[in-house]
């Protein structure tokens, strides 16, 4: 069995069954903690409380004008990478075909030199934001190794697609595997890290919302 | 300001003085406190608390909305970081990869719990301003009151609250005063033709006092009996539910808590009143509108507001009529924020401050971004961390400035005593006002 045949055959069903199960797990974990009610008398509706968790999922995306002045940077980095990340593994064609082969249906893409810049741009603001965690002060206190060992592994796939790409490094084909793997890599730390986020920020805005819509206050 | 500036400087002098009176900290071994520390997490953890301790990406967004770290620029004041401890034992504890933290992080220790002390009692006033700003949702506020509780547990408490929870739970008195300091300020104001009823059955609102009303803002608590008698409606206060302040809830101590909140529900039930009014002390408010029936384990029969709320609503009714005795007047309201950010009272104290005829204008940051005084949750009392208020009032002096302001005007003693400290100290003169006060002595003929 050669390397890509490993990559795109065990190695993607061991990391897939490691990513579901794992994801899976830790959801029902932590919403299986024990719960208290809560007696006091809400200002609006259970279902304007719907409403306002609902609300504050979207709206967070966006911060506040008040805060925004002060984390402009983080937001614009923040949302940069996300959009340029998802853009890249969803609209690269040979990312679509790969999906099409065991999803039965594929979309359309975008071009490859445009993929690329996007790629770029994606690529320099994990640099740009990696640097920044290690100078600044807030983030050097809270950092952990999670902080890095996710850094490391959302990036390889995208450094190793590029040298896939662009025919550099090793033979296309080993080059092929190792990014494939790079992105199973991805998928077994998933369950494990601060990467979960893509699945908790959901619940997590969706309450901090209806809590504080069920004051009377929208957040 | 029509308040005693000679009880103002003896309370100040009295906080000074606290930890001279304090008796010594609970002895216990380091592993006991470790140990107690971690049951009470793990025992109080929720799932909705669980997926925030789940999502956190450490992007530090949140040091941007603490009014500690915007002051000071020090990153300890991160809010996240104040959470560390709690978030360590639920990953190594709790939470479903707890296996894998076990095998690859370190545990918490005594010391490190001695050091959060700072973090979580003195350099967090539980305003909930982070949970604004945190991308991924996490509220962070519910969990400093339970990191409280689990250091009160851990007998870790910072000293001032601790002796003061102690004392009202074990003698209903704060700083000595108690039922005798309520009746003297009782009496006075019925010296000064007032009346007053206290214990009266058959009515139908129960006002809640404070010692601190009765012995330092008189003028809020004489405002809030003016305007309880001109509505004409049964009401009274008790002697029994006279206590809004609930240092127990502050401090982490959940017994003493529960006993200051049950105090006041039992005199609500027992004078079957409809409605409770909690007096300006701002966390007298959430102690009993949004927890304290988690205390009495089943809805109140009978509605909590809060006095700035009670008045809004019965202007808006056409109850209440004031004169526009400050008409013209720059003025502007700083919102508590256990009144408006955790408690969604916005707009009545506004809609009274109007009909007062104040030219209102609002600070840059208001309504739910208002940053808080610096002193709430019982800050104010604790005196290591005055270096850290002066900080903070140097950030609510300019943005009092900014507005043009003559008059700040609040609806929250602790907001009110921060204020006043900081304008004595740094020797700013402009008046900080109660809201009650300035309704109750402004009431329309």
């Amino acid at each position: 069995m050669s390397l890509l045949d490993f990559a795109r055959g065990p190695a993607l069903q061991w990391s897939l069954i490691i990513f579901v199960f794992g994801v899976v797990w830790r959801i029902v974990g932590a919403a299986l903690l024990m719960r208290t009610r809560d007696f006091s008398k809400a200002r609006v509706s259970s279902g304007d409380r719907v409403k306002g968790g609902v609300r504050t999922i979207l709206t967070r995306s966006v911060p506040p004008e008040t805060f925004e002045k002060r984390i402009r940077f983080q937001f614009i980095t923040g949302s940069l990478w996300h959009i340029g990340y998802f853009a890249v593994v969803l609209l690269f064609v040979p990312h679509i075909l790969f999906f099409e082969s065991f999803l039965g249906f594929g979309w359309p893409g975008l071009p490859n030199p445009v993929i690329l810049v996007i790629g770029a741009i994606t690529l320099a603001t994990l640099v740009a934001l990696l640097v920044r965690r290690m100078i600044h002060p807030v983030l050097k206190i809270i950092s952990t190794a999670d902080d890095y060992i996710s850094w490391v592994v959302a990036t390889l796939p995208l450094i190793t697609g590029f040298l896939a790409m662009a025919h550099l490094g090793l033979r296309y084909e080993t080059m092929l595997a190792i990014h494939i793997l790079s992105f199973e890599l991805l998928l077994i730390w998933f369950p494990f890290g601060k990467l979960m986020h893509l699945f908790f920020v959901f619940p997590s805005r969706y309450n901090v919302g209806a809590i504080f819509a069920r004051r009377g206050v929208r957040v | 300001m029509n308040i005693n500036m000679e009880a103002f400087d003896q309370f100040r002098e009295g906080v000074s003085r606290l930890p001279e009176m304090i008796p010594p900290a609970p002895e216990m071994a380091d592993d006991e406190r470790v140990r107690r520390f971690k049951k009470t997490i793990i025992e109080s953890v929720a799932p909705h608390q669980a997926m925030d301790l789940e999502t956190c990406v450490h992007c530090g967004a949140c040091a941007e909305a603490c009014h500690y770290y915007v002051a000071t620029q020090d990153a300890k004041y991160t809010p996240i970081r104040k959470l560390d401890m709690l978030r360590r034992v639920y990953r190594r504890e709790l939470g479903p990869n707890r296996w894998l933290h076990k095998l690859l992080t370190r545990d918490i220790t005594a010391e490190e719990l001695e050091e959060w002390q700072e973090l979580v009692y003195d350099s967090c006033t539980e305003c909930g301003r982070c949970s604004l700003i945190c991308p991924m949702g996490i509220h962070i506020q519910d969990m400093i009151i339970m990191s409280r509780e689990a250091l009160a547990s851990a007998g870790l408490a910072v000293a001032e609250q601790r002796a003061l929870a102690q004392e009202q739970g074990e003698k209903d008195t704060m700083f000595g005063m108690g039922k005798d300091m309520f009746m003297q300020g009782v009496e006075r104001l019925r010296q000064s033709g007032l009346e007053v009823p206290v214990d009266q059955p058959d009515s139908e609102i129960l006002v809640v006092s404070t010692v601190m009303d009765a012995a330092l803002f008189n003028d809020a608590m004489e405002g809030t009996v003016k305007i309880m008698n001109s509505l004409g409606r049964p009401w009274t206060m008790s002697t029994c539910g006279f206590e809004g302040a609930n240092f127990g809830y502050m401090a982490g101590y959940y017994e003493y808590r529960k006993d200051a909140t049950m105090r006041v529900i039992s005199a609500a039930i027992d004078l079957g009143v409809k409605t409770v009014i909690a007096p300006e002390c701002g966390h007298a408010y959430p102690a009993l509108r949004w927890d304290g029936a988690a205390v009495y384990g089943k809805p109140f029969p009978f509605e909590v507001l809060a006095i700035s709320e009670f008045i809004g609503r019965e202007m808006k009714a056409g109850n209440l009529k004031v004169k526009p005795a400050f008409s013209g007047q720059k003025v502007t309201y700083h919102d508590p924020c256990k009144l408006g950010r955790m408690g969604g009272v916005f707009d009545e104290p506004r809609e009274a401050l109007k009909a007062l005829g104040v030219d209102l204008v609002e600070m840059d940051v208001n309504r739910q971004q208002s940053y808080c005084c610096g002193g709430g949750a019982g800050n104010f009392i604790i005196n290591r961390a005055a270096p850290l208020r002066a900080k903070v009032w140097e950030l609510k002096r300019g943005q009092f400035d900014q507005t043009g302001a003559d008059t700040v005007v609040t609806s929250c003693d602790s907001c009110r005593i921060n204020f006043m400290v900081g304008a004595q100290d740094t020797h700013w003169e402009k008046p900080i006002e109660s809201l009650a006060a300035l309704v109750g002595a402004n009431l329309a003929e």
